[in-house]
């Protein structure tokens, strides 16, 4: 019986082609934008984890603004502490340093926004100004020259991302050009290679956009003032990062009086609040797709409806020769099963090669789980029964005599 | 025991100012063997009163034995096994679904049964092989001939094997050589033990019954016993007044219809007289402007 009702669904599917291919259409897009979706967010995910596991697990990362606890688990920076100047001052990084259990510790201070080299302006890149020690720190891949060391400490050098140096100074090394940055002129010294995109986290994370200035001048270029975005700390080998971290907390309590307008972050919870952004933002485009499928599935109920009205005469004739409610309900909703788990599937396709496209023309990395193709799946199943069920209710329970007059 | 047995059966369709009384205490008894061959004018409650015996219907008020069980008022997922099997179903427009082949068609009663496919399209070729239609097997309904159809649709009717068949004017849509093929083919199940319920409106085929009933505004006026090759004397009431249309009536592309509805005759011959002068003038003009 199955097998035959799956036989008469893609007949009767295949008699109208255009129709069933528009009306899968819905699907398609549903199931593929779900899917690109969250396949990009997962992507984006595993990503920034990788590049927060790449600073490994001695790092503890201070960043200005309390972190808050919504919830049990769930912790979030404040985001008003973004908005004002950092609350983290050069003194608290040099009392860091001193910390017994601290081996390390480099602030990452922001200058401005706009850098010009080669008659060019640039503005949208981060210029960033931090300590040689970084280099141990973070470990970018070097494209040409070296990052600047102890002795460049008050020179006007600069770091540039690959971003950075195909923009201004196109296929040339950009080794010696000079860079000229709120009027001064910086020497180009060193050059990443291209790196993975940006992170959500923290916008100095892209270092294809970033030129890394030397602590001293960089602080210069803005008559001292500093905007420490994060202060890096590595800990002691044998020390554990809990207790650093409480260590750092407890020296900066004691700087600011006892207000505690900052955050020490392991890695895990560095981790935590990445994926909390990641995931928040993934499913509110999710949310979005979603909608895409749902009107697929109306539209599916709609030409369900349609088939039906049309097939009258055919419902009344298989009724006639025995055909019970339950057999011509099962027959609509496997022809409304096969337009939506053939969308499904479809879509699937459609989404690989939007990520074949996406890795070949972007930094974007999507990573599909099985996860995610199950649920497409589940997903596209539950609109099928959902939407074919109210049109295959109607056919089975027409009074055979009314179906047969047509 | 009768094989059908209505008692005082109605039927009434709509409520309130729009009732219709289709069927009016109608008491019948069929037994098994019999062809029994309904007339009557339109409306009379031919159909309805098949549709009840068929299970496509219940009846208003009333009760409806079928093999003495008592079968008006069943649930609708009942009747439609007991449609499935102990009813076969012969309509006018032979009603065979067009997206399916021949064999397919008549095949698929046993799909509702659950019969698995191979065994089922067996059976539907042996059924096909019967009504001489074995070398049409894979052709689809609007390939085929009206006859050809219809005898496809009786294959259908009959792969269940049921105890009644139901045919509602089957020739109704033949012209006169595929309807002697259908009526034998028909008088050929009468005489293998088929009980045969027919609806028809032309008086000849009471020939292959042995049975009539003449229907009027939802009640049975006349049921009478014959012989299996003579017309019904009923009928041939029917057909002796059966109106004939002569050559001079096509011409003037008038029914004969008409003629037996005193005064039209005599209205119409002016009428016609007008035509034919209104084409004298017609053509006189058509002469003068050549002329000019």
């Amino acid at each position: 019986m199955w097998s035959g009702n799956l036989k008469t669904a893609i007949a009767s599917l295949r008699s109208a082609k255009w129709r069933s291919l528009l009306t899968m259409l819905g699907i398609i897009i549903g199931v593929s934008s779900v899917i690109t979706v969250v396949s990009l967010g997962e992507g984006l995910k595993q990503q920034v984890v990788g590049q927060v596991h790449g600073l490994g697990s001695d790092v503890l990362t201070v960043r200005p603004g309390k972190l808050v606890s919504s919830g049990s688990t769930r912790q979030n920076i404040n985001l008003l502490a973004f908005l004002s100047t950092s609350t983290l001052s050069e003194q608290d990084v040099s009392t860091i340093s001193k910390l017994p259990s601290v081996a390390v510790a480099v602030p990452v201070d922001f200058v401005t926004n706009s850098a010009a080299g080669d008659g060019q302006q640039l503005d949208n890149v981060s210029v960033l100004g931090t300590g040689p020690e970084l280099y141990n720190l973070l470990h970018p891949k070097m494209d040409s020259g070296a990052f600047f060391t102890e002795d460049n400490l008050s020179d006007n050098v600069a770091v540039i991302g690959s971003g950075v140096a195909t923009r201004l100074f196109g296929g040339l090394n950009p080794i010696g050009h000079t860079l000229s940055i709120l009027g001064q002129d910086f020497i180009v010294r060193g050059a990443f290679t291209p790196s993975a995109g940006g992170l959500i986290s923290a916008q100095q994370s892209d270092l294809n956009q970033t030129i890394f200035l030397p602590f001293i001048p960089a602080k210069n270029l803005v008559s001292g003032r500093t905007n420490i975005l994060q202060i890096l700390v590595k800990t002691n080998p044998g020390t554990s990062p809990d207790v650093a971290a409480a260590d750092i907390r407890h020296q900066l309590l004691q700087n600011r009086g006892g207000s505690e307008d900052f955050s020490v972050l392991q890695q895990r919870q560095l981790l935590d609040l990445t994926s909390n952004v990641v995931n928040t933002a993934t499913g509110f485009t999710t949310g979005l797709a979603a909608v895409a499928l749902l009107v697929g599935g109306i539209g599916i109920m709609d030409i369900m409806l349609v088939s039906v009205s049309e097939r009258t005469r055919e419902i009344g004739i298989r009724k006639a020769i025995g055909a019970t409610n339950r057999q011509i309900l099962s027959q609509f909703l496997i022809e409304g099963l096969v337009l939506t788990i053939g969308g499904g599937f479809i879509g699937i396709l459609v989404s690989l090669i939007i990520f074949g496209l996406l890795r070949l023309y972007t930094g974007l990395h999507p990573v599909i789980t099985p996860m995610v193709m199950i649920l497409a799946v589940a997903v596209s199943i539950t609109v099928g029964l959902i939407f074919s069920g109210a049109p295959a209710l109607k056919a089975a329970r027409k009074h055979p005599i009314d179906a047969l007059r047509g | 025991m009768a094989l059908i047995a209505l008692k005082e059966v109605s039927k009434i369709f709509g409520f309130g100012e729009a009732t219709t009384l289709a069927l009016d205490e109608v008491d019948l008894a069929v037994q098994k063997g019999e062809f029994l061959a309904i007339m009557g004018p339109s409306g009379c409650g031919k159909t309805t009163l098949m549709n009840l015996i068929g299970l496509l219907d219940r009846p208003t008020h009333g009760t409806y034995l079928l093999d003495g069980k008592n079968s008006s008022h069943l649930r609708p997922n009942r009747q439609a096994k007991l449609r499935r099997d102990r009813i076969g179903f012969v309509f006018q427009f032979y009603n065979l679904l067009p997206r399916l082949n021949v064999l397919e068609n008549v095949a698929l009663p046993l799909a509702y049964r659950g019969m698995t496919p191979v065994r089922r399209l067996k059976r539907a070729s042996d059924m096909l092989e019967l009504v001489g239609m074995r070398d049409r097997e894979y052709f689809f309904p609007k390939q085929l001939s009206g006859g050809q159809v219809q005898r496809a649709a009786i294959a259908r009717a009959l792969i269940n094997n049921p105890s009644i068949i139901i045919a509602d004017e089957p020739t109704g849509n033949l012209d006169s050589h595929d309807s002697k093929v259908v009526m034998e083919l028909l008088a050929d199940l009468h005489r293998s033990g088929h009980t045969i319920l027919m609806v028809t409106h032309n008086p000849e085929l009471t020939r292959y019954a042995s049975r009539v009933i003449y229907m009027r505004d939802g009640t049975v006026v006349e049921d009478e016993s014959t012989s299996i090759g003579a017309v019904a004397k009923g009928a041939l009431q029917t057909y002796l007044r059966k109106r004939k249309t002569t050559e001079e009536d096509i011409i003037a592309g008038v029914s004969a219809l008409m003629k037996d509805v005193p005064g039209k005759a005599m209205a119409r011959t002016p009428q016609r007289g007008r035509k034919k002068k209104a084409k004298r003038g017609r053509a006189r003009k058509v002469k003068d402007s050549v002329e000019r």
